[in-house]
């Protein structure tokens, strides 16, 4: 049943990863607050021809969790959104009865859909002058292909839906996800994303978008360097995060535990440039997702930042927080996890999100890592290189944006009852 | 995908193309061939109208024949080897 008129809580019961920093919550915590990086030397056999030989990949064997059959009809990306979405269900200790089949959707993110099968397709025809290509293609390479394969795997016959809106794609999902169960359409979603575009063509694309960082001379795993003087842009990752949120009452009712609640989302374009972000379009995200929250700014202690490590990202958004929360901008802290799980596009907001409600429940915010020599032009408090704890962590923003304009930002809360 | 020797691709019999096929749906379906008889239904050892297409695919690449579209269809294992030997006879000549 729709209700609309009464506003509906919505709390994270269920959380699960396939990340460079473990596939685990145990490992993600252990290396995300422990300023340990997941950045290494690309393991391809095509890594030689690359200028960038540096990406965040995930340590994923479908073979581990799936028979051949089912792997070998899906991508890497949908394989680890459909692993990581039955991981989430179990950590939610849900049970999906037939009562909450139709009132269960799934919301995900993805910037680039299944690029390893479009990929091998266009090798066959392209490399190897074959003529035709293989029958899955189509179904494999299709953006909503992770979604349809959770939503066939646990009969979920609620709203199934994927976004695209590149490194925002997956906040995007969660936050899209948590307005359709505070308004009533739904009970429980899983909401997130999934990205797997370590390929050569896809690299090979960035690279010349000329975003890529160096390989650090002494230690290639601090490549990345958010907020830091020295940076020199961003590194590829990939993974898959999903989240189950349900209604606090639905949560209640079945006994769950509850994590943390998100309180707040909002979006906006800044319709400036397809790459450049805007002080003024990330500020309206931020002010939006205040907005829908109720909350003045002075409430946000913690910022998990987008953070990608580009001197243009970096400033931006220091710039557009400094314009949200004013002076209060340098009493909160903010930090880019980036720095150590590198940039997932498509499924970089659901990681973060996670990352942040662990932060939230145990007081405890994750570094910057590799900031040895600060930016001037971004003077605010980044958690520099160590893990902090903040004595009741109560309220924290985490900021997604992206190529496209597209920004979505998402609060949370830590839950006391 | 199978150590089909280039004379079994050009001229290979009946049985030997039903073995091929065999090989190919044990392999796809990550199942024991033994238990894949001539007469086993495609639909019953798991297979659906997807997976078929995949095994018709992979077939028309060993042994380098077109199956036309109407024909491609879920029967039995012995169905699918007729068709496919018929084709090839048919490219031979």
């Amino acid at each position: 049943m729709v209700n609309s008129s009464h506003r509906q809580r919505v709390v994270i019961t269920g959380l699960s990863v396939v990340s460079p920093l473990g596939n685990t919550l145990a490992d993600l915590t252990l290396n995300a607050f422990g300023g340990n990086s997941g950045i290494k030397r690309l393991d391809a056999p095509f890594v030689e021809q690359l200028n960038c030989k540096i990406a965040a990949q995930a340590q994923f064997d479908p073979a581990e969790h799936f028979t051949k059959h089912t792997y070998s009809m899906l991508d890497r990306t949908s394989q680890m959104a459909l692993h990581t979405s039955n991981e989430a269900i179990k950590d939610a200790g849900l049970v999906i009865d037939e009562t909450l089949k139709p009132r269960m959707g799934v919301f995900l993110g993805t910037g680039m859909g299944g690029a390893h099968s479009i990929e091998d397709g266009y090798i066959r025809l392209y490399r190897d002058g074959a003529n035709r290509i293989k029958p899955f293609t189509v179904l494999m390479g299709m953006y909503n292909a992770s979604a349809s394969a959770i939503a066939i795997e646990h009969q979920l016959t609620g709203p199934n839906q994927t976004f695209s809106t590149a490194c925002s794609s997956s906040a995007v999902a969660i936050g899209e996800a948590t307005r359709l169960i505070r308004h009533g359409y739904v009970d429980v979603m899983l909401a997130g994303g999934s990205e797997a575009l370590l390929t050569y063509g896809s690299i090979r694309a960035w690279e010349a978008l000329r975003t890529l960082a160096e390989e650090d001379a002494d230690d290639l795993s601090a490549s990345c360097k958010p907020f830091s003087d020295d940076r020199t842009g961003l590194v590829l990752g990939e993974g898959a995060a999903i989240l189950v949120l349900e209604s606090y009452e639905y949560a209640v009712a079945r006994g769950a535990t509850i994590y943390a609640e998100i309180v707040g989302y909002g979006a906006a374009n800044d319709c400036h440039h397809i790459t450049q972000p805007s002080v003024t379009g990330q500020a309206a995200t931020m002010q939006a997702a205040l907005n829908d929250s109720g909350l003045a700014a002075e409430a946000i202690q913690y910022i998990n930042a987008h953070g990608t490590g580009t001197k243009l990202n970096d400033t931006t958004e220091t710039n557009a927080i400094k314009k949200v929360f004013g002076a209060h901008a340098y009493d909160l802290s903010v930090s880019s996890t980036k720095s150590m799980h590198g940039h997932l596009m498509g499924a970089a907001g659901a990681l973060e999100a996670i990352i942040t409600t662990i932060a939230v429940n145990n007081d405890q915010l994750p570094p910057t890592i590799n900031l040895k020599h600060p930016d001037p032009e971004c003077d605010l408090d980044y958690v520099p290189n160590v893990s902090k704890t903040l004595p009741r962590l109560e309220y924290a923003m985490t900021n997604s944006f992206a190529f496209g304009g597209t920004g979505a930002a998402l609060i949370l809360k830590k839950v006391n009852e | 995908m199978t150590s089909q020797t280039s004379n079994d691709k050009q001229n290979p019999s009946l049985e030997e193309v039903s073995n091929t096929l065999a090989k190919m749906i044990a392999d796809k379906m990550d199942i024991d061939q033994v238990g894949i008889k001539p007469e086993s239904d495609l639909q019953e050892l798991g297979l659906d109208s997807l997976d078929t297409f995949d095994i018709i695919f992979n077939a028309e690449d060993h042994f380098g024949i077109k199956v036309p579209n109407d024909q491609v269809k879920i029967t039995t294992l012995h169905d699918v080897a007729v068709l496919v030997h018929q084709l090839i006879l048919e490219q031979n000549k």
